[in-house]
């Protein structure tokens, strides 16, 4: 056993080779052993993905090893496609090597893990499958929720969260390596992502359209649940990331998600609570503006949006929002004049906001 | 290398000219211009690796081949060729052919260089499309490679994600019908099933061609394009996809070539394989899903049609009689499957026809007791007499659908001939629904000629039938019937009768071996008697018939007869 762990040890090595300018020295016989060796990664998978403790021993060997944490055992499985596709966009590799390994790919029987093991080909022909279905595409977009590139993006992140919650038992472990993974994302894109995430765990689609899972690891409600946890901890994280997150996201997804998660709608009254108190009313404007320029406040326009939108979802929600929306005027000293509170105000353009989109639906119905 | 016999062949102006036009236009028509070339492009293409395999980087594959490096180029671009089918295979082992493991000049490391490039962006990345997605393009790479994924994982989900998201909004579409305002238009539904031409193959699009198949607009003009409705049909008769049975019978009843092609390709199907047993026949019947579409009145009919056309141009073999039999069989058992509210009425697939003598017809025999077998076949003899001797039928044409109408049941007929030797209540009824059979026309009194002697062989059997030892001579008179040439409707109907004897009565299944090679050597009824044995077989298992003799007597027939077919 020890002798394979070593073994495994080299995985990311290997990896970080085949990214790397050193492959300028190889010739066909050293990527015909470097294809040896991913098969025989993919081979350890094979045999030892259902038996929990040999892989845990497996996975924490190869998180060992920098530069690559990111690394779980499941990589294992996809060994041969991440060397090749490596290596193919590797400049560096010879002509010799490169002939060689062209050769191999579009032929690569890569069997065992992975829904089509079938190649290059597939891989080109999906491609220019989005790009064709992309083409066709329906406007408008009426269904809410994150487009087809980043629920891609989300249910890869999905999978891989559930794969590591399986090898990493402890949560704090899963949230460092989940920090570790959206750094690799420029902030809005992770946001996307993580949305994106979110929303797909509420619809139960996390792994892909079938149930069936595709690594062999099953997922379940209460699997899921901890997904979400995860991914709320990391959002809730910080309070500048977290109001980050809000300001970046559009107000009705927010209220969606809100309506759903409620840590997520809790925070967020949370935020909107102190944003709305840094406003401060100007008799000469006769409205509410900033009490000072900073970009990361909202002004009160889109205060009033965010409130609407949350009074927009779900019954829950809305109570939520004007329970904690009457609290904070209690609290201001219950006035029912405007000016005095931006929670009263608040309250009051709501209710005219609702009836005035109830009117505007009736009639868009119509 | 044979050069002269595959040069000419391979036509790399044309498809230059092509791909250079496709790349330019985007308008429908092209696309569909696309589409309608892609088969014989992936030919081409296959023709060219095999050309090319051999050689040793591009030198000399482009002293050869001048412009393949254009063409290949400009076709690893265009999302329809790469989508389609085999075609993005074929293209790659062509470029990995001309790409040199030893580049011996500036050429050939120019084009390493090119097919390398070729591969990763035209096969990784970079999406054809709008330039938001382009600038995402870095990010979403270095995010899925730290999750330790590749471009295949990441495709794979993309690709379902999109075909979901298209039935979603297509099935909301449907229902909401009535909002005007936010209804696709037709012609978008149109443009989407062209773009789905090339990737019909794909597994991950099924769900979204099943939803186009199954999706009716405003318009009660056909929305989906010809294209699309056939590369569907193509690939669903190859069996090259799979479709939940919905989806074929709306494709069918939606698209008349296709319901036709199909019902040819069934045809031809059959027509290939050996009839060593109907139920061979009866699971490549089932397994084409027509018998159960024609539970669609129009698509039985069309289906018919087709038949009789067949029929007539075979000269009715009885090859063709079996299947059109077999499929009727299947047709009522599917009809007779289905839920009552939704099932058709009998008028409602033989319209022109009595309704009494129609239902008589369709009766299954197993849902009567076989004593009363005799008196149903009585009742159907009557009807048809009637019909056909009484009212003045007009034509010839009038006369042969009554006759194809019977003919489809033929069931009953098989059954008449062995009722009539071994439980002959009223056998003149019953031998007047065989002569009918095989001798419909009467103008110069050819069928009460038939029925004649029907009647005299008949008689001649009956006598014999309880003799427990035979020999070839009592049946002289008979076989030798069938060796005078005036008559062939009497040498049909003998052949059936003289069959059946021998499989029924107990002194003819000593001779029967013997009897039936002699009949074989002296008559070319050797097809007819094969198709009768088997036809036989197949109702005795279905029927469990008990006489073990009989059984046992059946199948060795089977088994020496096919020697002299």
């Amino acid at each position: 056993m020890e002798v394979v762990l070593g073994q495994v040890e080299q995985l990311p090595a290997l990896l970080a080779v085949s990214r790397s300018a050193l492959v300028r020295d190889w010739d066909s016989l050293t990527l015909d052993r470097a294809l040896e060796w991913a098969r025989y990664f993919q081979h350890l998978y094979d045999r030892f993905r259902t038996r929990p403790q040999l892989r845990e021993a497996l996975g924490r060997r190869l998180r060992r090893s920098q530069p690559y944490p990111q690394l779980g055992f499941s990589t294992l499985g996809r060994c041969p496609q991440l060397l090749g596709l490596a290596l193919l966009e590797n400049r560096a590799l010879p002509p010799a090597a490169c002939r060689r390994l062209l050769r191999s790919l579009p032929r690569s029987p890569g069997a065992g893990t992975g829904p089509e093991p079938r190649g290059l080909e597939l891989i080109a022909r999906r491609k220019a499958a989005a790009c064709l279905l992309a083409l066709s595409r329906l406007p408008p977009r009426r269904l809410p929720g994150p487009e087809a590139q980043l629920q891609a993006e989300a249910q890869l992140l999905l999978r891989r969260l559930q794969e590591e919650a399986q090898e990493i038992p402890e949560a704090a472990g899963q949230l460092r390596w989940l920090c570790g993974v959206l750094e690799q994302l420029p902030q809005p894109r992770a946001f996307e992502v993580v949305a994106a995430a979110l929303v797909l765990l509420k619809q139960g689609r996390g792994q892909g359209r079938d149930g069936s899972s595709l690594d062999g690891y099953q997922a379940s409600a209460a699997g899921d649940g901890c997904t979400a946890e995860l991914l709320l901890s990391w959002l809730l994280g910080s309070q500048e990331r977290f109001s980050a997150f809000c300001l970046c996201l559009p107000c009705s997804y927010l209220a969606f998600l809100a309506g759903h998660y409620s840590q997520l709608s809790r925070s967020y009254l949370d935020l909107l609570t102190v944003w709305g108190s840094h406003l401060v009313y100007d008799p000469l404007q006769g409205r509410w503006v900033k009490s000072c320029l900073d970009e990361a406040e909202l002004s009160w326009e889109e205060l009033r949006q965010r409130f609407s939108c949350l009074c927009q979802g779900s019954t829950l929600l809305k109570e939520q929002t004007q329970a904690a929306l009457k609290l904070l005027r209690t609290q201001d000293g219950d006035f029912k004049v405007c000016g005095v509170s931006v929670w009263t105000d608040l309250l009051m353009e709501g209710s005219f906001y609702l009836l005035t989109f109830i009117k505007m639906s009736t009639i868009m119905q119509k | 290398m044979a050069q002269d016999t595959t040069v000419p062949k391979l036509n790399f102006e044309y498809w230059l000219d092509k791909a250079i036009e496709w790349g330019q236009a985007t308008t429908l028509e092209s696309q569909k211009d696309v589409c309608l070339h892609l088969p014989q492009l992936q030919e081409f293409l296959h023709q060219l690796y095999e050309t090319i395999k051999h050689l040793q980087g591009s030198t000399a594959a482009v002293q050869q081949f001048p412009l393949i490096g254009q063409l290949l180029g400009r076709l690893c671009w265009n999302p329809f060729v790469i989508g389609y089918d085999e075609s993005q295979r074929t293209l790659m082992w062509c470029l990995c052919c001309l790409y040199s493991s030893e580049p011996q000049n500036a050429v050939e490391l120019k084009a390493n260089s090119w097919i390398r490039e070729t591969f990763t962006e035209s096969l990784l990345c970079h999406l054809v499309s709008s330039s938001k997605w382009e600038s995402n393009e870095a990010e979403t790479s270095t995010f899925i490679s730290a999750l330790g994924y590749t471009s295949a994982d990441y495709y794979c989900h993309l690709v379902k994600n999109m075909v979901v998201s298209l039935v979603t909004e297509l099935r909301e579409n449907q229902s909401n019908g009535l909002n005007i305002q936010e209804s696709i238009s037709a012609s978008r539904v149109n443009a989407m099933s062209i773009f789905c031409v090339p990737l019909i193959t794909l597994p991950d699009l099924t769900p979204l061609l099943e939803t186009l198949l199954l999706y009716h607009g405003s318009s009660s003009k056909e929305i989906l394009s010809s294209e699309f409705l056939e590369a569907v049909n193509e690939a669903f008769l190859k069996k090259k996809i799979s479709l939940p049975e919905p989806a074929v019978f709306s494709l069918w009843l939606r698209h008349l070539p296709s319901l036709e092609k199909a019902t040819l390709h069934l045809l031809d199907q059959l027509f290939s394989i050996q009839l060593n047993s109907l139920e061979e026949v009866a699971c490549v019947i089932k397994d084409s899903l027509l018998p159960q579409a024609a539970s669609h009145p129009a698509i039985f009919r069309i289906v018919n049609e087709i038949f009789k056309n067949a029929l007539m141009e075979t000269d009715g073999t009885s090859e063709v009689m079996t299947i059109i039999q077999v499929f009727t069989q299947l047709f009522l058992q599917a009809h007779q499957n289905e839920n009552k509210q939704h099932r058709f009425p009998l008028k409602a697939y033989f319209p022109n026809h009595h309704q009494p003598l129609v239902r008589g017809l369709a009766r299954r025999p197993f849902e009567l007791p076989t004593t009363s077998w005799s008196q149903h076949l009585k009742h159907i003899s009557d009807m048809l007499k009637a019909l056909v001797e009484d009212t003045n039928v007009s034509s010839l044409i009038d006369l042969f659908e009554i006759w194809f109408l019977v003919a489809c049941f033929g069931e009953w007929l098989d059954i008449a001939a062995e009722q009539l030797l071994k439980a002959a209540i009223e056998p003149d009824a019953v031998l007047w629904l065989l002569a009918f059979y095989y001798c419909p026309k009467n103008e110069n009194q050819q069928r009460t000629q038939t029925m004649v002697e029907a009647q005299a062989v008949y008689s001649h059997l009956m006598m014999l039938f309880s003799c427990a030892d035979l020999s070839l001579k009592d049946l002289e008179a008979a076989v030798h019937k069938l060796t005078g040439v005036e008559q062939c409707c009497n040498q049909h109907l003998t052949t059936h009768l003289l069959t059946n004897f021998l499989l029924f009565s107990t002194g003819g299944h000593k001779i029967a071996q013997e009897c039936i090679y002699h009949v074989t050597e002296v008559t070319d009824t050797s097809k007819e008697i094969y198709n009768l044995l088997i036809r036989t077989a197949y109702r005795f298992n279905h029927s469990g018939e008990e006489n073990q003799r009989t059984v046992k007597l059946l199948n060795a027939l089977l088994q020496k007869l096919p020697l002299k077919v």
